[in-house]
């Protein structure tokens, strides 16, 4: 049975109204933000489902929003190739909740989900392998979080009396040019104080520090 | 007769170490193995983290542009078409007819140059070295003609969100029919050489047998999908560009093993030939980007002319366009499966974060489904037949 | 150099000859040539290094992009068999390493082992500018800022990736610098 697809995000919604907060369009694609508890239930739900047949994971990954009290996100992609839909999936925790593993409803959970905790910290609990892939052996910190600098803290050498690599913190011979284009000072689409003909000017300050 | 004494048989662990000539590029393998037979295959990904994602938060779209072609290095357009995409919907732009036509024939190119690597480097790693050397002459005519349009034999940079960045120069088209017709007799040489070959059989038929819930169930994409049986195709089923108006077929196959998904990259091939020489004959003219100058910076001619132009291009190309806040999940059938872009946008000039996902990523954590039960010689086969490259996996 | 090569008496160079008598008397010549004037070691430089350059066999060390340029040189259009480089798996049997695509951190220890292992005269060649400086990825946390912190490099190639006929001039100029450069011991 093929519903649209703003119907499938109100069906989907009417079968779990305690673990989904929230359904929607945006660009055409049907967005679910529900709870970190609940989210093996409205995951196996969308697979066996007969209405939704999700079968694949194709993408599970975190967003981090530092200025949110919950700032980081996990978004799940699911697909559907007998109804040919997709839907993406939301939900939100902060840095010392865990999130309950799917890895028990798609087995390609098992290295999103280690590629999340590793580069962003999000944990999941019942994972059956949780540790780092993709940083270095010995790497701290989480480098897709905001607040980690884009050089990282430390880079690497041989050294020649120690005969091994050697870790020193980071040392640029030119620094990473960036150019802040939100300052009044570069962009143009900013109201200048005292421009009462220009339209009401936005909110923040948005001289947001850069890279 | 006297019983020995309890031996206690441990596991071998094997390092299929960093530097290897069959592991296609660097990974790095912990296998467990009880004599031949490998009981665990635990591979370490991450020798080629480059920290793409955390770098494209700093740069504008069009300056995140080539981090893409770096992903799949071997058929680098796809990775560019599925970005491009993405902005475009964002931005809410539609890409000209003549643009749309030019980016489906370069993605069809770097089709063939993924399958012509794929089954020339899978043959390579079972033992025949033959086709490599003359596959990789049919990647140099085709390398040819990417430098022609675009400056660069690899990297292009050439799909651009808007449309593409320069035209065809006179003589491609013909140039590309050409190679269109040898292409055809080469590839049936390839197959005389290695689809009916004892030894080649031997070492892909039956080696790394995934059923259609296995795929599923580990996210498998691309031919390795059709190679288990599932009829499944974006180019078909969520047509991008001019797919939908372009007459070609797809392959499936009945085991889903290495043998199998060698067949299914073959059958492709001759369909994206078949499909190159469609877009050449149904191309129409007319601009091959945007006209919208709120994204394609205009002509160099009239940079250098008016003033209004050169300002226009100097925005664009330091500050670059600013894209409407929103997020989008855009995928593409790229050679090695379904290639998609996550990303999400806050409305300035920078993506706020751009989610790569590549289908090298889910096909390797079934190595180790794929390989328990089988000998250390029939991982590379499962290795090459997958179709892994790093750049993508560890990006 | 300011050495003059002055061809051995009634033999023009470079000639082979066959093992037996009259292969003994040249060798017998040339000690004799050595301990009184001393530029025959300059000649004996010159077939060494002959022999070094013409079969320079490199070590399959394609990390990244860079290593689909490589295998284009390394076949049928940029032949580099040709020149003598036969491509070898394992580092004990090579005497040069290409270091083709970036180098991380995590892999920078494997590929310090990997130089170790190899015996001298043992040449790098730095290909494509992840590998020379960092190249694309240079600010980028999990980079290795150039090869160079790590091994000595005696060739860089530049380019993005380099084409495949840059990767042939990167190896004809090393060719010629060890040629230069070159003395018996390293």
């Amino acid at each position: 049975m093929d519903l649209a697809i703003k119907d499938l995000g109100e069906y989907i919604a009417s079968a779990l109204p305690q673990d989904i907060t929230s359904t929607g369009l945006v660009l055409d694609e049907l967005v679910i933000h529900a709870r970190a508890p609940g989210i093996v239930k409205v995951v196996t739900f969308l697979r066996d489902d007969v209405n939704c047949q999700f079968k694949q994971l194709m993408d599970l990954c975190g967003v981090d929003y530092p200025e949110d009290e919950q700032r980081l996100e996990v978004v799940y992609n699911l697909l559907s190739l007998t109804h040919n839909n997709r839907v993406r999936i939301k939900v939100r925790t902060d840095e010392e909740t865990p999130i309950p593993s799917v890895t028990g409803v798609y087995s390609a959970a098992i290295w999103y989900e280690r590629e999340a905790w590793d580069l962003l910290g999000v944990f999941f609990s019942d994972h059956p392998d949780l540790r780092r892939i993709m940083t270095d052996y010995g790497f701290e910190g989480h480098p897709l979080r905001k607040d980690f600098p884009l050089t990282g803290h430390v880079e690497l050498r041989y050294d020649d009396e120690k005969k091994r690599v050697v870790y020193e913190p980071v040392k640029l011979t030119q620094d990473f040019r960036s150019f802040d284009f939100l300052s009044p000072w570069e962009g143009m689409d900013r109201v200048l104080p005292g421009d009462e003909k220009a339209e009401e000017a936005p909110e923040n300050g948005g001289d947001e520090a850069d890279g | 007769m006297k019983l020995m004494a309890e031996n206690q048989i441990k596991n071998y662990t094997l390092n299929f170490g960093p530097q290897h000539p069959a592991a296609h590029g660097v990974l790095r393998m912990i296998l467990e193995m009880d004599g031949e037979v490998i009981d665990r295959a635990d591979p370490h990904v991450g020798l080629l983290h480059r920290g793409t994602e955390k770098l494209i938060e700093y740069k504008s779209y069009l300056q995140a542009v080539p981090y893409f072609d770096r992903l799949d290095y071997v058929s680098p357009q796809n990775q560019e078409h599925a970005f491009a995409l993405a902005t475009e919907k964002l931005l809410g732009i539609e890409v000209p007819e003549r643009g749309q036509y030019v980016r489906v024939l370069f993605a069809e190119i770097g089709r063939c140059l993924n399958h012509i690597f794929n089954i020339t480097a899978f043959a390579m790693d079972i033992g025949a070295m033959t086709p490599m050397l003359y596959g990789v002459e049919q990647r140099e005519l085709l390398m040819e003609f990417c430098e022609r349009v675009s400056g660069a034999r690899m990297h292009m940079a050439y799909f651009r969100p808007g449309g593409v960045s320069q035209d065809l120069p006179a003589g491609l088209a013909d140039d590309i029919y050409a190679w269109c017709d040898q292409a055809g007799p080469f590839l049936d040489d390839i197959e005389t050489l290695l689809t009916d070959n004892r030894i080649f059989k031997q070492r892909a038929v039956d080696i790394g047998r995934v059923s259609a819930e296995q795929a599923f169930d580990w996210g498998f994409s691309g031919p390795n999908l059709r190679a288990s049986g599932v009829p499944w195709d974006l180019r078909k089923s969520r047509p991008y560009d001019v797919y939908d108006q372009l007459n070609f077929q797809i392959a499936t196959g009945k085991n889903g093993d290495c043998y199998d998904r060698y067949l299914v990259r073959i059958f492709e091939f001759r369909e994206s030939v078949k499909l190159m020489r469609q877009c050449l004959d149904k191309m129409p003219e007319g601009p091959i980007k945007s006209t919208d100058s709120r994204v394609a910076p205009p002509s160099r001619g009239d940079m250098k002319q008016s003033m209004e132009s050169l300002i226009n291009h100097f925005k664009l190309y330091t500050e670059g366009y600013h894209v409407p806040a929103g997020e989008t999940y855009t995928a593409v059938e790229a050679p090695k499966g379904e290639f998609a872009v996550y990303l999400i946008s806050d409305g300035t000039n920078k993506p706020y974060r751009c989610k790569i996902r590549a289908p090298g990523f889910a096909h390797l954590q079934g190595i180790d489904m794929m390989s328990r039960g089988h000998m250390l010689a029939d991982i590379v086969a499962n290795l090459g037949s997958l179709d892994i490259v790093f750049g993508e996996v560890d990006r | 150099m300011g050495v003059e090569t002055k061809p051995v008496e009634g033999l023009p160079l470079p000639a082979p000859l066959p093992p037996g008598e009259q292969q003994d008397a040249i060798l017998r010549a040339v000690s004799g040539e050595l301990s009184e004037n001393g530029f025959v070691v300059a000649s004996l430089d010159k077939v060494v290094n002959w022999a070094r350059t013409g079969s320079l066999w490199p070590m399959t060390f394609g990390l990244a992009c860079c290593a689909v340029e490589m295998i284009h040189a390394a076949c049928s259009r940029y032949d580099m068999d040709r020149f003598g480089v036969v491509f070898r798996g394992s580092p004990r049997q090579s005497d040069v390493i290409i270091v083709a695509g970036t180098l991380t951190n995590k892999m920078a220890p494997a590929f310090r082992k990997v130089y170790d292992q190899m015996a001298e005269p043992r040449y790098v060649i730095s290909m494509g500018s992840c590998a020379n400086g960092g190249g694309y990825y240079h600010y980028s946390y999990s980079v290795v800022r150039g090869c160079d912190r790590v091994v000595p490099v005696d060739i860089y190639i530049p380019g993005c990736p380099p084409t495949a006929e840059a990767l042939v001039y990167g190896v004809m100029q090393l060719q010629k610098k060890i040629k230069r450069t070159g003395t018996l011991w390293r």
